[in-house]
């Protein structure tokens, strides 16, 4: 969370999960604490709170993004994905299913970020390689897993989707 | 904290005629400004977001040169196959740059102004003699990075001038860039190198390398190039030549002396490869 003296306001607008938003925000604001605690969706994590550990990822205009260094003021007119709108039904997509079926969660802080990061991946390319997978997961760090049933989830998810 | 964003160059040069440069910050992807504020440097009184200068996004490919508009991110740098094929050692160092999101978000204009002796885009605009593109309240003039970049932190950019493009002429030659830092990604580099060279056989009829994080600015290692191309050097000397143009510190990620040892394997690896081949 930012702090400013003189707090000026700003009347923001953006597609959150497919859904217009409209509301007036400190400037400072950042991206994280307007989906946690102006939004209530709190999916999106923070941990380092300097881009470095990617817990706080959202796809921002189609690409995944640290949301922690992104001021809300600056995704005026955007269109935003959190981990809660990446699908609009009460299934779970088949990446997040892969996620469950390799277990590949423990305390589970750094998974919405994880899966947010595999999803673009798989949509840019379907068969990326062990490599791969690790290059694209280098902005996202665990500290429970050590990364193999990770990537393990996201190259089933890539087998499943064929 | 006022937040601007204007929509054109002169709209931004008006702008921020009217407002002190000691309460004023520019901004562009954010990935190196947010962490400071998060640290708890006190946040500006005007924060003038560059985002929507449209004429800064582009990769201009002309007969000679390849300008680079200055929003540019690094992952569109990456993802350019001009770039990679022409400026590899640029392409090599966008690669391994922090991680995807960073790469979204970061920009090539970023990295140079904010001139930390350890930027990973540095070595190769430095190696390959890159020319930045300035436009101020009064006009427009060009200046080589190395002119540009005066110590860590500091730039050429005068009140209310904004960096526009980076230039790269298409000379052909070759290029790699190697990093060293405490992993493979998200890390800050411990020594970054970048070679540009040309050769017939095993002489060297083009070299430059640019080295970052060993000195307040990157470095050329001028002193050991010059007598390559002139073959007067012999192997043994080489390390001599090396430590006369850095001036590594010691600090949280390493000290000076492993500094200096890294560079001088990195450069003996690379010289010994290229005039065995």
């Amino acid at each position: 969370m930012l702090h400013h003296p003189q707090p000026h306001t700003f009347q923001l607008e953006v597609t959150i999960n497919g859904e217009f938003v409209q509301r007036e925000i400190p400037t400072h604001l950042r991206l994280l604490d307007f989906l946690r605690e102006d939004l209530g969706l709190t999916g999106s994590k923070e941990v380092c709170g300097e881009g470095e550990c990617g817990a706080c990822t959202v796809i921002l205009n189609g690409q995944t993004v640290n949301s922690c260094l992104i001021l809300a003021v600056e995704v005026h007119g955007a269109f935003i994905i959190t981990i809660e709108g990446l699908t609009d039904t009460q299934e779970l997509t088949e990446m997040q299913k892969s996620f469950e079926d390799h277990h590949a969660v423990q305390c589970g802080y750094c998974i919405p970020g994880m899966v947010l990061t595999g999803e673009k991946l798989l949509e840019r390319d379907p068969h990326p390689t062990r490599g791969e997978i690790k290059y694209e997961l280098s902005g996202n760090i665990c500290r429970c897993t050590g990364y193999h049933k990770i990537v393990d989830a996201i190259e089933g998810a890539a087998d499943n989707r064929g | 904290m006022q937040f601007h964003q204007p929509t054109s160059i002169r709209e931004f040069i008006e702008l921020s005629s009217n407002l002190s440069d000691q309460f004023t910050t520019l901004l562009a992807g954010g990935t190196d400004l947010l962490p400071r504020y998060e640290r708890g440097q006190a946040l500006p009184d005007h924060l003038i977001d560059l985002k929507k200068l449209s004429d800064l996004y582009h990769i201009n490919i002309k007969d000679d040169s390849v300008q680079i508009g200055a929003l540019t991110s690094i992952q569109t740098i990456q993802e350019n196959p001009l770039i990679q094929f022409e400026f590899t050692a640029l392409h090599m160092a966008a690669h391994d740059f922090a991680g995807a999101q960073i790469r979204h978000r970061g920009t090539i204009g970023g990295n140079i102004v904010n001139a930390s002796p350890a930027g990973d885009l540095l070595p190769a605009l430095y190696a390959f003699d890159a020319i930045l593109t300035l436009i101020g309240p009064e006009g427009e003039r060009q200046l080589p990075v190395q002119e540009f970049i005066l110590g860590p932190g500091k730039t050429a950019l005068k009140q209310s001038e904004i960096l526009v493009s980076v230039t790269l002429k298409r000379n052909g030659y070759k290029s790699i860039f190697q990093k060293v830092g405490l992993r493979q990604s998200m890390a800050i580099s411990v020594v970054n190198l970048a070679f540009v060279y040309s050769q017939k056989e095993d002489v060297f009829d083009y070299l430059k390398i640019a080295c970052g994080a060993v000195a307040p600015i990157v470095v050329t290692l001028d002193k050991l190039t010059s007598t390559i191309l002139d073959s007067t050097s012999k192997p043994d000397d080489w390390p001599l030549l090396i430590e006369a143009d850095i001036s590594p510190i010691d600090d949280i990620r390493a000290t000076a002396k492993y500094r200096k040892q890294v560079v001088i394997n990195l450069v003996k690896a690379f010289l010994k490869g290229q005039l065995d081949a």
